[in-house]
């Protein structure tokens, strides 16, 4: 019944002095709001990355070319054959997708259009592993790889700029490199990912691209698609056995090619988020305790103000405990409202700016629990000596206070 | 006997000179008396009330109250004697404004750890003695002076303490409210309770069983009326 006694008469003096217990409570407010936000934002990119990874489908590594090194000296670089690739798929251990492919720049011309574009050649596969549908028309087979026939793939964004629409240019020719290609499909829209902007592409059979378009057998890199809870580290053997054999690397020499999963840089780039994320919250953190102070000047004043009253609750038998509670009760109460206010506007500002921006929205419960939790401390810590000064009043001295 | 004083002295530290409010008072009540502490501003009387009153403690001498010594007791101990045998009624009615009259006459109950349900009844019950039974959820400033005091004199009844101490009550009041407020008073102490009225007025000094004139820090006189 004390404790109840406690929040109401806190209530009943936080309501009495409203304007006053905003502007006290402000910092708390602001301070809470801005580490529920940054906190909330740190979640969010994660989770767009989550998304993003997604996306991309099945995971995949990327082998691609090294240097031949004997000790310290460097013997050059040795590039990476199509011959590997299919030394790759030969191996049937791993239920895993090989896609070499070499990508290079050429002019393209359709009509009075002509624009200078990344060319990839690639084996039908690669849509598989990347993940790419088409929109119209159809992806080449095999069989127009064997060919080496002329035909091309484009990304959604090529039509519009070559100045025409899909359906306008699909089945036509278009000029790469001033050879006709036959236009067989279009892919759906992808979306640019940091390091690849397949929209803009046009892809090629692989040894179409290598025979016809590029002259050269050597692939920029071979992307392996891979199940995803694939065991990577033995499929990253598999890989390392099945190349040192082709690229007839001794015992104990270096490897000439590298492997990389590049899922780990997902991994580095959500470390990376986490620590600014804590280190931005860390800094917002500073101006809750900032407002602690503020609690504790205006709590001083209170109890200041109230001396009568006080004196009174002394008088009418109120211990020192008793007393205590009911400024540091109320002193936590600021806190915990500013607090709450705090997580209402800090999640109301990273929904706006996640719907402006869209981004997913993603806020965790313990961030919301954890700043008002926080608050709370704040109100405790910054309450007590306020509360002391108030229990420690001389009840004979505080009656008559005027 | 209630209160008992041996030789009662207390002295103040105003800078650096040491101020003797009480000087050494003997002083004894019975149960059910009514009694009156006269005397001017300076005397002595309102530190003997604080004394007496458990708000403060002496220097020197000895306090019995209901025969235990109540001298040396900690502050937590004082606050609970305070809160079980002694009710306060002041000049300027001291009620928590923000609080019904209800609520303010709870407010002993609830320091002394009543359960919500019994407190509300009793604190009901001692509103309808001093006659507010239909203002029990009026707040302060819906209630007249007299009333206000009625409900501070309740809140003073609510834990059935050992002795009532009143402060210049009609100090605030006009003198036909003063009048009501006395008579409640008489009712009170002719139910047996014993009440200590601090005050400077002769004829509300009258009104009690007993007279102690307090000056300079001593008994000057103490006759029965």
């Amino acid at each position: 019944m004390l404790f109840k006694e406690s929040i109401i008469s806190a209530l009943s003096s936080i309501r009495s002095n409203i304007v006053r217990s905003f502007l006290t409570t402000l910092a708390i407010i602001i301070g809470t709001a801005a580490v529920i936000a940054v906190i909330g934002l740190g979640s969010s990119a994660n989770k767009a990355l989550d998304e993003q990874i997604d996306d991309f489908g099945p995971r995949t590594l990327v082998v691609s070319p090294g240097q031949n090194r004997r000790g310290a000296v460097t013997k050059g670089f040795i590039p990476l054959d199509i011959k590997d690739a299919y030394a790759l798929e030969k191996n049937e251990e791993h239920n895993w997708m090989i896609s070499p492919y070499i990508s290079r720049n050429r002019q393209v011309k359709f009509n009075n259009a002509n624009i200078n574009q990344r060319i990839r050649g690639n084996l039908p596969i690669h849509f598989k592993v990347r993940g790419y549908d088409v929109e119209y028309g159809r992806i080449f087979n095999d069989d127009e790889n064997f060919g080496r026939k002329r035909v091309v793939v484009l990304g959604a964004a090529v039509p519009k700029e070559l100045k025409t629409s899909p359906q306008n240019i699909l089945d036509k020719e278009v000029l790469i490199a001033g050879t006709g290609y036959k236009v067989i499909g279009i892919l759906e829209e992808e979306g640019n990912t940091g390091w690849q902007s397949p929209d803009e592409e046009l892809y090629v059979p692989l040894l179409t691209g290598a025979q016809r378009l590029f002259g050269t057998k050597n692939v920029d890199s071979i992307n392996i698609g891979v199940e995803k809870d694939a065991n990577v580290d033995e499929i990253m053997m598999s890989i390392e056995r099945i190349l040192r054999a082709q690229h007839d690397i001794g015992p104990g020499a270096d490897n000439d090619f590298n492997i990389n999963d590049y899922s780990q840089f997902s991994d580095l780039r959500r470390q990376a988020t986490g620590i600014f994320t804590a280190l931005i919250a860390g800094i917002a953190g500073i101006s809750l305790v900032v407002g602690g102070i503020g609690v504790m000047n205006i709590m001083l004043v209170s109890v200041t103000e109230r001396t009568r009253e006080i004196g009174l609750r002394k008088a009418l038998g109120a211990t020192h405990k008793a007393i205590m509670s009911q400024f540091i009760v109320e002193a936590i109460l600021l806190c915990v409202i500013g607090g709450c206010i705090g997580v209402f506007l800090g999640t109301s500002v990273l929904y706006l700016l996640a719907s402006f921006q869209d981004w997913p929205f993603a806020m965790p419960f313990s961030a919301i629990v954890g700043s008002i939790t926080f608050s709370a401390m704040v109100g405790l810590f910054f309450g007590i000596w306020p509360a002391r000064k108030a229990a420690k009043l001389d009840p004979a001295i505080s009656l008559r206070y005027e | 006997m209630i209160i008992s004083t041996q030789n009662l002295k207390r002295s103040f530290q105003v800078g650096s000179e040491k101020v003797e409010a009480l000087k050494g008072i003997n002083l004894s009540v019975e149960k059910s008396e009514f009694l009156s502490i006269m005397g001017p501003s300076g005397s002595g009387k309102t530190t003997l009330m604080n004394i007496i009153g458990c708000l403060d403690t002496p220097t020197e001498g000895t306090y019995h109250l209901n025969n235990n010594l109540v001298n040396d007791l900690s502050d937590d101990e004082l606050a609970r004697i305070r809160n079980k045998e002694i009710g306060f009624v002041f000049q300027s009615f001291h009620l928590l404004a923000k609080n019904s009259a209800l609520n303010n006459v709870m407010l002993p109950l609830k320091y002394a750890g009543v359960r919500e349900d019994n407190a509300i009844t009793m604190a009901k019950n001692v509103l309808d003695k001093v006659g507010l039974t239909n203002r029990i959820n009026h707040s302060p400033s819906e209630l007249s002076g007299g009333q206000q005091q009625r409900v501070a004199i309740a809140r003073a009844l609510v834990n059935k303490p050992s002795i009532i101490f009143a402060d210049e009550p009609t100090g605030n009041l006009d003198s036909q409210t003063g009048d009501d407020v006395m008579n409640l008073f008489k009712e009170l102490n002719e139910q047996g309770q014993t009440i200590i009225l601090i005050t400077h007025e002769e004829d509300i000094a009258r009104q009690s069983k007993r007279i102690i004139n307090i000056k300079d820090g001593l008994i000057e006189s103490d006759y029965k009326i």
